[in-house]
């Protein structure tokens, strides 16, 4: 015990590369045994994080659990680990998002080894990036992140579909996709990393707590500039980064076609955890190293957050791809979290400023729980029908009337109903923006609007209106949701019931955590 | 049980039997009623306990029963929700009990309780009726003994938990002591109005009422959303009694907003307002109502008419006080009032559809409300919004049991195509359904004020007096045409349905319908008449007087300041009762003959077609929106522009690659510097391979000759 | 009475042009052998009259030759040793007909 205690970040990070290792090792031609391993094996660090959330001191000021081992002397920087309210929360959601995940990919017959294997590297890289209290550590697996999930993508995505780039010239679309996904993100991170490297250089150290310290302080020239002129450009640097991977407009276009062509559970994953990476980097790095260019350009950030918003909804109800609908739906909640992040980056210190910082932080919750519902329920239906064509369906309700409850359950979360978790969240955040950022809460209003709109015509298409005799009867035949895909979806569903009734359990540590950091 | 915890408990039913019918019972339909219903009954008796102790509290206004928790943590500080009833709650949560109770009871008969399953029942589509043989000998049937019967609703359970749902809605809103739990009330109603709208989702005219509700509230919606946002950033809180303390109000009242010169009370309160503009139906958000009524009956009485749409006034009349500071957004509110009072009243008059002129009626009753909230007759919009309640909850349930017994008669004949809605079809009604005709009789003429006796003379009566004494001689002239209208139309409602002689086949064979539909006529009829009585004016020529105006010393005790009755006058009690008989005199004399549409003379097509609102929303609204969406947005700007931007990068790139493959790497690097030094050294071994003749000897000379050479230049060059 | 160097000089030199010349012209690779055998022992003779005119108190010039005796003997042994496998698969020990290596 005591030892779990003194190492339990380190558990948690690497456990999964264990597992993986584990899973490596099983025959390959025992794939049931090999989902129930890796499942299995995935509780082990959601019940880690249980524990370090029940350990955990929401009022303790500081970052907690920290551990600290070298890594790379010559350039001084360590594995430097510790989590606070805001990166536990993340943690936790990644931890329960990942068996969730791989139960919903039990489905997945096509080399099941290394899709569970690869899976758990994915776990570790997101749980690092949320651990990471060390520059270099957190770029590392910012990127480590991105090479399993580009060949869950690239291997297992959808295998139909087409994309044109330009005339005469067409390519499959995931591995379109996938491309685009991986070189957009690898792209974004240049200037980060370089950005990174000027700090390190700069102050012979990779480690954030000192580095914030530092680097905010730090005033006169540098490389023969300004020093504000580094910092802003080194803020863009960092804001673009992140921006693509939030993603915020107009940098969000690989994420329709990405989410479109992963499997399953990839999309789970990469709405539920890899999107909230790009908010968590504005909320760790971003924020506390650049507090004065933050607020500076707080207005553009917001511009863009609203954009986001507004045309991610939009976008989103011009779909006729079901799935493709509920990925621009990402567009538009994840704009809530940049929505929220600039007013409070521009009201810093204020109470509208925490409010909105955890209005932005509920809603990254909020979003990993909804969305990676949304995808497994498109994923549900695509199994059974092998389309995802909205005006394929229709009526199919009194066939599936248990899935039919279930996607209206977890829509109507995702459209904000109040009694669900959504609603907590996008409201702190309007109610945070509203007196700082006034004009761009008004005009975000549309998108609140078409949230509406976009959810409705999901549910109208696919479940009311007259039935698509096509489903009801032979080998069409539409199946109910299995008890393996209920299982997937009841602890998403109660936690969206928790939040939405009673939000102060997670609420209150995000909001201590918030109110000590700004 | 403490009355505060009691308060607490009041939405809780309903909403466990939602989850109870959803995840267990929904097999059994009579459990899943006897759950619902008995959860209603719960609540009920929850709310009647907590009104009798709200009467027994002396000045209830100022000790208002109230208790909160911290629900969300802001910073140092908690946003804190809570419960209250205070005399406005308390009146409201009584008419909220007792129609949903009777609502909740009719809807087992309405859906058939007890009778056969369909046989070509199918979910999502209302039931078409049962073939059924027994001795119930019907002559002009060929085959013997057998016969259609009314088949029961195959998604019986679901209506019941989507009631039960919408209930804890409900009552949520009204117990809220803050505006954010009132919109988490006025939000799951929503969802259960889009839920059951929509609860015959297989037709698509259904499914698109119910999208059309949920959006065209939302709009309302997210409006409200901002001014909650904007008052709770501007005070601090969202909790009723914090708001309505002087100095916060004064606040509000010297906060200075951009926007149309409004003071910050004045644009908050319009924001908020907004909401109630399209919760209630008002122009010009009003278009979804109408709409609405395809849904069941049930749902069009209790959200539609009773609760939901009540619950748009319900909230401007709590923040009444906020509102009533700025005169700007106070004339908005009454213009807006008197005219969908106005505006509605006329398209009804042109209606055919039973329930639809009941909703445009509903519409205009709510901007009755809404006009005498704007001319700040705060008690009058209370005692309106009540007795509109019940005598409009009354009129659906009547028109349901109407359309019941018609349907009846169509199962009869079997002949489909006739409307069982269409009152052209009915006619004389009164003998086939005597029940049924007496209580829609009262509710109808509730509605149209008919003098002394219905709950309905009294409320408006008190709204115009009240128009009329405060010199709001627009909105007095506009209220006083509209409630001439409605009487008018009302009278040719029931003249239609009711009296004369049956016009078809079918409703000669009209039924009667269960007592589980007519018993909650009964009730509701009751209180279409009495409740008038609890506010009748003290100075009000011979009643006045006789019993005390309970209701608005009591309901007025929830302002701070105790509002003054209107003081008495002739004049408009004199208008008030000639508009009432005058409508219902001509409404009668113009219908009692007409036998078809052809013969109506007020079937104009600016009126039939609603004044043309839906294709101008369609054309102004609906189809750019989508253009924007799916063209715009989706094709043009994220495939093309951002899209085709990315791609010209990369076609950029593909580009440079080639540029540097083929002007650099392969004429520079391989060419030039790989093989041109291959080359070089393999010409260079061409030439020089002829002294590469094998033969020992021969090298040994070239050595020889080489160090002679050497020698002889070492000797004369360096020696 | 004494010889002068220069006799001894002279024998040398002569003795390792016959055997350069040898070398060079000779097609037998035995004879070239041997004349090679020829060129070591003029350098021996040269050692040997060095050390006995210039330096005869220092052991170096004879002890140089004995090790160029013994490298002679090596040498035979080693060349001969190829000779004779060269014979062996190509039935000549002509040296210009031991041509592989030519372009």
């Amino acid at each position: 015990m005591e030892f779990i205690n003194q190492h339990l970040l380190t558990l948690i990070l690497f456990f999964p590369v264990l597992a993986a290792v584990i899973v490596l090792l099983l025959p390959k031609d025992r794939p049931q045994v090999i989902r129930w391993t890796a499942f299995g094996l995935s509780l082990v660090p959601f019940l880690l994080s249980v524990y370090l959330w029940f350990q955990f001191q929401p009022g303790q000021p500081g970052f907690q659990f920290e551990e600290k081992y070298v890594w790379y002397a010559a350039l001084n920087s360590s594995l430097h680990l510790g989590v606070d309210g805001i990166s536990l929360t993340m943690v936790l959601l990644t931890t329960l998002l990942t068996p969730v995940a791989l139960l919903a990919s039990f489905s997945v017959a096509d080399r099941v080894k290394a899709y569970m294997f690869l899976f758990l590297l994915l776990e570790t890289g997101m749980l690092g990036v949320f651990l990471a209290l060390d520059l270099l550590i957190f770029f590392v697996f910012w990127e480590v992140g991105l090479v399993p999930m580009y060949f869950l993508i690239n291997q297992w995505g959808s295998e139909k579909g087409e994309r044109e780039l330009w005339k005469g010239v067409k390519v499959q679309a995931r591995n379109y996709a996938s491309l685009k996904f991986m070189i957009y993100t690898m792209a974004g991170s240049l200037g980060l990393l370089l950005a990174i490297q000027l700090l390190g250089v700069l102050f012979q150290t990779y480690d954030l707590l000192t580095l914030t310290e530092k680097w905010t302080a730090l005033e006169g020239t540098l490389l023969g500039l300004p020093v504000a002129t580094v910092k802003t450009a080194a803020f863009w640097a960092f804001v673009v980064a992140f921006a693509i991977k939030v993603p915020v407009w107009p940098f969000h276009t690989w994420l329709p076609d990405a989410h479109t062509e992963a499997p399953t559970a990839g999309s789970m994953i990469l709405a539920g955890v890899l999107l909230k990476l790009g908010a968590y980097g504005f909320l760790r790095l971003v924020l506390p190293l650049y507090p004065a260019e933050s607020a500076r350009y707080a207005g553009a950030l917001a511009f863009l957050a609203v954009m986001a918003i507004v045309f991610g909804a939009f976008a989103s109800y011009g779909q006729k791809d079901f799935k493709r609908l509920v990925a621009y739906s990402s567009v538009n909640h994840m704009g809530f979290v940049l929505l929220g992040i600039a007013a409070a980056a521009k009201a810093s210190g204020t109470l509208d400023a925490t409010i909105a910082m955890n209005g932005a932080v509920l809603q990254m919750f909020n979003h990993g729980l909804s969305a990676a519902g949304m995808f497994f329920l498109v994923g549900v239906i695509y199994e059974r029908t092998h389309t995802r064509n909205l005006d394929d369906f229709g009526g199919l309700f009194p066939l599936v009337p248990v899935y039919g409850g279930i996607l209206i359950f977890t829509s109507m979360a995702s459209l904000g109903l109040p009694g669900l978790n959504g609603f907590v969240s996008e409201f702190l955040v309007v109610r945070g923006s509203w007196p700082v950022l006034t004009v761009y809460t008004a005009v975000a209003m549309l998108g609140l609007l078409f949230t509406g709109a976009y959810i409705l015509k999901g549910i109208k298409q696919v479940l009311h209106g007259p039935l698509n005799e096509h489903w009801a009867h032979g080998e069409h035949k539409l199946t109910e949701i299995n008890a393996r895909e209920i299982v997937v979806m009841a602890p998403l569903m109660a936690l969206i019931l928790a939040i939405g009734l009673y939000p102060a359990w997670i609420l209150d540590v995000i909001n201590k955590a918030v109110t000590m950091l700004f | 049980m403490a009355t505060e915890i009691l308060i607490w408990l009041l939405p809780l039913p309903p909403l466990l039997a939602f989850f109870l019918i959803v995840l267990f019972t929904n097999k059994n339909k009579a459990l899943s009623h006897s759950v619902a219903v008995g959860a209603a009954g719960l609540s009920w008796l929850g709310s009647m306990i907590v009104f009798v102790r709200a009467l027994g509290v002396e000045e209830f206004g100022k000790h208002a029963f109230e208790s909160v928790i911290n629900w969300l943590p802001t910073g140092e500080t908690w946003f804190q929700i809570g419960v209250r009833i205070d005399p406005l709650g308390a009146a409201t949560l009584f008419f909220v009990a007792w129609t949903v109770l009777m609502i909740f009871i009719y809807s087992i008969g309405y859906h058939n309780f007890g009778q056969p399953a369909g046989d070509h029942d199918r979910k999502g589509l209302p039931p078409h009726g049962a073939t059924v043989t027994d001795a119930h000998g019907h002559p002009n049937d060929p085959g013997a003994g057998k016969h259609t019967v009314p088949s029961v609703e195959p998604m019986y359970s679901r209506f019941f938990a989507f009631i039960g749902l919408f209930a804890f809605g409900m009552y949520t809103l009204v117990v809220s002591n803050n505006l954010l739990t009132l919109f988490v009330g006025w939000e799951i109603m929503g969802l259960c109005s889009y839920l059951l709208i929509g609860f015959w989702y297989g037709k698509p005219s259904a499914r698109n009422a119910a999208i059309k509700a949920f959006m065209t509230t939302r709009i309302g919606d997210v409006f409200m959303l901002l001014g909650i946002a904007f008052l709770y950033s501007a005070t601090g809180t969202l909790t009723f009694s914090e708001i309505f303390t002087e100095e916060t109000l004064h606040h509000l009242a010297t906060l200075s907003t951009p926007i149309l010169g409004l003071s910050g009370a004045g644009l908050i309160g319009l924001l908020l307002f907004i909401g109630t503009v399209g919760k209630s139906a008002q122009w010009p958000l009003h278009v979804w109502l109408p709409d609405a009524m395809e849904g069941p009956t049930p749902v069009s009485a209790m959200i539609h008419a009773a609760t939901m749409v009540s619950a748009g006034v319900y909230a401007v009349l709590r923040m009444f006080p906020l509102l009533s500071l700025d005169p700007a957004t106070m004339s908005i509110v009454a213009f807006i009032g008197a005219f969908t009072a106005l505006f509605a009243a006329t398209i009804a008059v042109a209606q055919n559809d039973i329930k639809r002129v009941l909703a445009y009626s509903t519409i205009s009753q709510l901007g009755y409300m809404i006009a005498a909230l704007g001319i700040g007759a705060y008690v009058a919009a209370a005692f309106h919004l009540i007795t509109h309640a019940f005598f409009k909850a009354l009129l659906f349930l009547g028109s349901g049991s109407v359309i019941h017994g018609m349907e009846h008669g169509v199962l009869h004949t079997g002949n489909h195509h006739v409307d069982p809605q269409d009152m052209f079809n009915m006619g004389g009604l009164r003998k086939k359904m005597p029940i049924t005709f007496w209580t829609f009789l009262i509710g109808g003429f509730a509605l149209s004020g008919f003098p002394a006796i219905t709950a309905g003379f009294w409320s408006k009566d008190e709204i115009l007096a009240d128009a009329f004494a405060h010199g709001h001689w627009a909105v007095f002239i506009t209220l006083a045409v509209a409630a001439f209208l409605t009487a008018f139309y009302t009278m040719r409602q029931i003249t239609l349905t009711f009296l004369g002689e049956p016009r078809t086949e079918e409703a000669k064979h009209a039924q009667e319908t269960p007592w589980t539909m007519t018993a909650p006529l009964v009730v509701l009829a009751f209180f279409a008449v009495t409740y008038g009585w609890v506010g009748i004016p003290e100075h009000f020529p011979l009643l006045g007087g006789l019993i005390p105006n309970w209701f608005h010393e009591f309901v007025g005790s929830t302002l701070a300041e105790h509002p003054e009755a209107a003081p008495f006058s002739i004049w408009p009690l004199l208008t008030s009762l000639g508009v009432a008989l005058g409508g219902l005199f001509f409404g009668w004399l113009a219908y009692r003959n007409v036998k078809s549409p052809a013969e109506d003379k007020l079937q104009l097509p600016v009126l039939k077609n609603k004044w043309y609102f839906d294709e101008a929303y369609d054309f102004l609204f609906v189809k750019p929106a989508y253009w924007m969406a799916e063209k715009f947005t989706y094709l043009f700007m994220d495939r093309q522009v951002i899209d085709g931007l990315l791609h010209a990068v990369a076609r950029f790139s593909l580009f440079l690659g080639h540029v540097f493959r083929n002007y650099f790497d392969k004429p520079v690097v391989n060419e030039l510097i790989g093989d041109g030094t291959a080359n070089l050294v393999k010409s260079s071994g061409k030439g020089l391979r002829f002294i590469q003749t094998g033969r020992v000897q021969y090298y040994m000379l070239a050595s020889m000759v080489l160090l002679v050479i050497f020698a002889v230049l070492y000797y004369f060059l360096l020696a | 009475m004494s010889i002068p160097l220069s006799w001894y000089l002279v024998l040398a030199a002569a003795l390792f042009s016959i055997g350069l010349y040898g070398v060079l012209v000779r097609k037998n690779a035995i004879a070239i052998l041997l004349g090679v055998e020829l060129m070591l022992n003029a350098v021996n003779i040269n050692l040997v009259a060095f050390w006995r005119y210039l330096d005869p108190a220092q052991m170096a010039g004879q002890a140089f030759a004995i090790i160029v005796f013994a490298v002679a003997a090596a040498e035979v042994a080693v060349g001969l040793a190829l000779i004779i496998a060269v014979y062996r698969r190509r039935k000549t020990v002509v040296a210009d007909e031991i041509d592989l290596m030519k372009w």
